[in-house]
């Protein structure tokens, strides 16, 4: 396990495991949480086949501290560079070629949600709690959340959660589309391994890749462009496929 | 109008409605003489102003159980083209014609349903997906396979399902590869109404013909909660 500003790394079996590692409320020391060098390392590992967001003890994640911003802005810190590294760290971890799944129990508020929503899953407690709070501090979230919770959820439902900074339970996020699947209490961690488990332990890496290659091409591109990629995508695995469907005949023989 | 004769695709039409058969029973598996045909029927549809509405369907019991897997992989592995080390250099024709034609489905300014019994896997779940209504009997059952031999879905099936299901759903259903029941389908809004399966097809026409009246996609969720509920 290796530990880093407050945040941890393990990898169990082929699954890696990112612990926001700050309790009891895990927030978030900075935009750029972990080190973008540092997280492209971890999922670097070739044989990775997934990887799970969760934070220690009770809680996801409360965010960024505001308070922690102020100050920053007070001693003229960079912070519009600052949040870029922490929108680059979050681009990294939505363009990942393989799922990643955010296990989220207890709040999951501001940047929390930011990090949450930059998962390809998200599974919840039946008591998860979530919002973005930055409103009543008089700023909005910075680190991409509008942009992927309007994604998500829509617009109306997007703006109400965002201009109101009122909390919502896990039922209501899910009828909005902001989380994928309620667990009970205990459960959240276990589900997410489980479920990762099962989507990749029979899948090569190549089909992974090409799977969620072809989701990132579905947010991002025309659905022409999109098409023509995912059949090349087919076409390649077909390819491989086929030799070596070949050679293990020739082998028989 | 004479309506041409195909060797996989039964093709009808009745006041105004088209009705297009995929007519290999009993699995309906879609050959490449499929797609060639059906590239094809839908230029045929297209030319003829008289088709207001297109209902899809499979002869006998089952939908279809999708494409022809090893066919199609020995056709890929002779026509694509590949550099000296075997890497795709460019995918071969008929392969981009197939998703073409899909997007030429979806394009349709009639309304185009899907009427599913049986199984619906693989392409035939693609070609499916991009109809713009689709009802199904409480016996189908669906499935993208692809993945549980080492592929995708290659015509724009996780695209689609994207869209309609979300990224979770999805990954889900992409990467495992297992079927899933009808009510499963509707749960994930992959269709819009369960019938059963006696009467699917006498609703899937009815609604064609509620719908052609003035068929705009914008407004498939009002046709649906209208004339489906």
């Amino acid at each position: 396990m290796e530990i880093i500003d407050k945040i941890s790394w393990e990898i169990r079996s082929d699954i890696g495991i990112i612990t926001l590692d700050n309790p009891p409320e895990n927030y978030l020391v900075q935009p750029e949480f972990v080190p973008l060098e540092v997280l492209k390392k971890w999922t670097s590992y070739d044989y990775l086949k997934g990887i799970i967001i969760c934070g220690a003890g009770k809680h996801f994640s409360g965010g960024g501290k505001l308070e922690n911003l102020f100050r920053m802005i007070r001693n003229k810190e960079n912070i519009s560079e600052s949040m870029d590294k922490g929108k680059a760290v979050l681009d990294h971890l939505e363009e990942l070629e393989i799922p990643v799944v955010a296990a989220i129990q207890g709040i999951c508020f501001g940047g929390g949600l930011e990090v949450a929503l930059a998962s390809h899953i998200r599974v919840c407690s039946e008591n998860a709690l979530f919002a973005f709070p930055e409103i009543n501090q008089g700023v909005i979230p910075g680190l991409g959340g509008t942009v992927r919770c309007f994604g998500k959820t829509g617009f109306p439902r997007a703006m109400k959660l965002i201009m109101s900074g009122d909390m919502i339970n896990a039922e209501d996020a899910q009828e909005m589309n902001l989380v994928d699947f309620i667990v009970g209490k205990q459960k959240v961690f276990d589900f997410s391994f489980n479920l990762l488990q099962k989507l990749t332990r029979d899948r090569p890496l190549t089909v992974i890749n090409a799977v969620m290659k072809a989701l990132k091409n579905a947010r991002s591109m025309s659905i022409e462009d999109a098409m023509r990629e995912e059949t090349r995508m087919f076409c390649e695995l077909a390819l491989a496929e086929a030799s070596r469907r070949n050679s293990s005949r020739e082998i028989k023989k | 109008m004479n309506i041409p004769v195909y060797s996989t695709i039964h093709l009808d039409f009745d006041e105004g409605i088209g009705l297009l058969e995929l007519n290999t029973p009993p699995s309906n598996t879609m050959t490449m003489e499929f797609f060639a045909e059906f590239a094809s029927v839908l230029e045929f549809i297209r030319a003829h102003t008289e088709f207001r509405a297109l209902i899809i369907s499979g002869r006998g019991r089952h939908f279809s159980s999708g494409a022809d897997v090893p066919v199609l992989l020995r056709e890929i592995l002779e026509k694509a083209g590949t550099d000296k080390n075997g890497k795709l250099t460019k995918v071969p024709d008929f392969l981009s014609s197939n998703y073409k034609s899909l997007l030429i489905l979806e394009s349709f300014n009639i309304p185009v349903i899907s009427s599913i019994r049986g199984v619906c896997l693989g392409s035939a779940l693609e070609l499916a997906l991009f109809s713009h209504f689709r009802l199904c009997g409480e016996d189908a059952v669906f499935s993208l396979p692809e993945a549980s031999f080492n592929l995708v879905p290659g015509l724009g099936g996780i695209y689609k399902l994207c869209c309609i299901s979300g990224q979770a759903l999805a990954l889900d259903r992409v990467l495992r590869g297992s079927t899933f029941t009808a009510e499963d389908a509707f749960k994930y809004r992959i269709v819009d109404k369960l019938v059963p399966k006696k009467i699917l097809l006498s609703t899937a026409t009815g609604f064609a013909r509620e719908v052609m009246q003035d068929f705009r996609i914008e407004k498939k969720a009002m046709y649906v909660k209208k004339y489906l509920a």
